[in-house]
């Protein structure tokens, strides 16, 4: 089970953080579901928006991403960079800053694909349909004809461990007590002093 | 240049044969694709390559931008010299800026001679 992490480095395309059978604790701002994967798939890179042309030194609205929401019972991993020269501030979900310190919220810009080839740094997860929001920032003196956003990830079918024809309360309580392992996979970002 | 880390699928406009002068008569040169509800994605072209060929056009000018028409035609590069029945040719690392075209890609010669031309073919990357 040592395979079970997030946030994994490695040359190329990166590993799932759970295979077929292997249980994950979903995190969505502080609610937690305790979960089995029944069926994953990779996703190639693809568009997964354009957050359109932007003007010269400006920064754009917030807009949120439904192309990475997922099914019910589905979670989505993702690691995501910019083909435009522009920052973008990554909200998740729309109301919460993502890569967030105490003094800044850190942007994404091209550069990630030098600064980190694995894209590790970007690794977000998508619970159900509470999709993220990103802000496009152009320093730029000239406007920019688009600012689009490329995606590559995993997508992960579930079944709930606390109710339904699959619950199994006694699991549930072991992976609480760290007993079993369980890969925790934080599908939101996290207020400051939440 | 940083840029240059964007990944481009590479491709050529087709062979375009100008024998109009003037923005009133640019003609097509590249098509952005695009395909809607297919075609994932916002798709750009970044000019890599200008080839001209002028037919007893005379020395002049070509303009590569988008748009049809004076007043409308904006152009993404200066003006670039074609000489009478010769060929030109201009390539993004030794002649031309990097720049990347968001709209269907246009081009016309400022003048030519009568019964003159300029043949112009575009090798592009395809971005997004």
């Amino acid at each position: 089970m040592t395979d079970l992490y997030i946030f994994k480095t490695q040359v190329g395309m990166f590993d799932p953080l759970a295979l077929y059978n292997q249980n994950v604790a979903i995190h969505y701002v502080q609610n937690a579901y305790y979960r089995k994967v029944d069926f994953l798939e990779g996703m190639p890179p693809f568009q997964c928006i354009n957050l359109g042309a932007l003007a010269a030194l400006t920064p754009g609205p917030r807009t949120a991403v439904p192309n990475l929401d997922m099914p019910d019972n589905e979670f989505g991993l993702f690691r995501w960079y910019p083909i435009d020269d522009a920052q973008i501030r990554l909200y998740h979900p729309a109301g919460i800053a993502k890569f967030q310190l105490r003094n800044l919220q850190v942007p994404v810009d091209m550069n990630v694909v030098v600064r980190d080839p694995n894209l590790v740094s970007t690794e977000i997860a998508v619970w159900e349909n509470n999709r993220p929001a990103m802000e496009a920032i152009n320093g730029h003196a000239f406007g920019l004809g688009a600012v689009r956003i490329i995606a590559i990830g995993y997508r992960f079918h579930t079944v709930s461990l606390e109710s339904g024809a699959n619950a199994d309360p006694d699991l549930v309580k072991a992976m609480k007590s760290g007993k079993e392992p369980c890969t925790h996979v934080f599908c939101s970002g996290r207020g400051i002093g939440d | 240049m940083l840029l240059d880390t964007k990944e481009g699928i590479i491709v050529t406009s087709p062979v375009v044969n100008m024998n109009l002068a003037t923005a009133a008569n640019a003609f097509l040169i590249f098509t952005i694709p695009i395909l809607v509800n297919q075609l994932i994605g916002t798709k750009s072209a970044k000019i890599r390559k200008v080839h001209l060929f002028n037919n007893v056009a005379g020395n002049t000018n070509v303009v590569i931008g988008n748009g049809v028409g004076i007043g409308v035609f904006v152009a993404l590069l200066p003006a670039l010299a074609t000489m009478n029945n010769l060929e030109d040719i201009y390539g993004e690392h030794g002649d031309l800026p990097e720049v990347e075209s968001f709209a269907n890609i246009t081009a016309y010669p400022a003048a030519l001679l009568v019964g003159g031309s300029v043949d112009i073919q575009l090798e592009l990357a395809i971005i997004g």
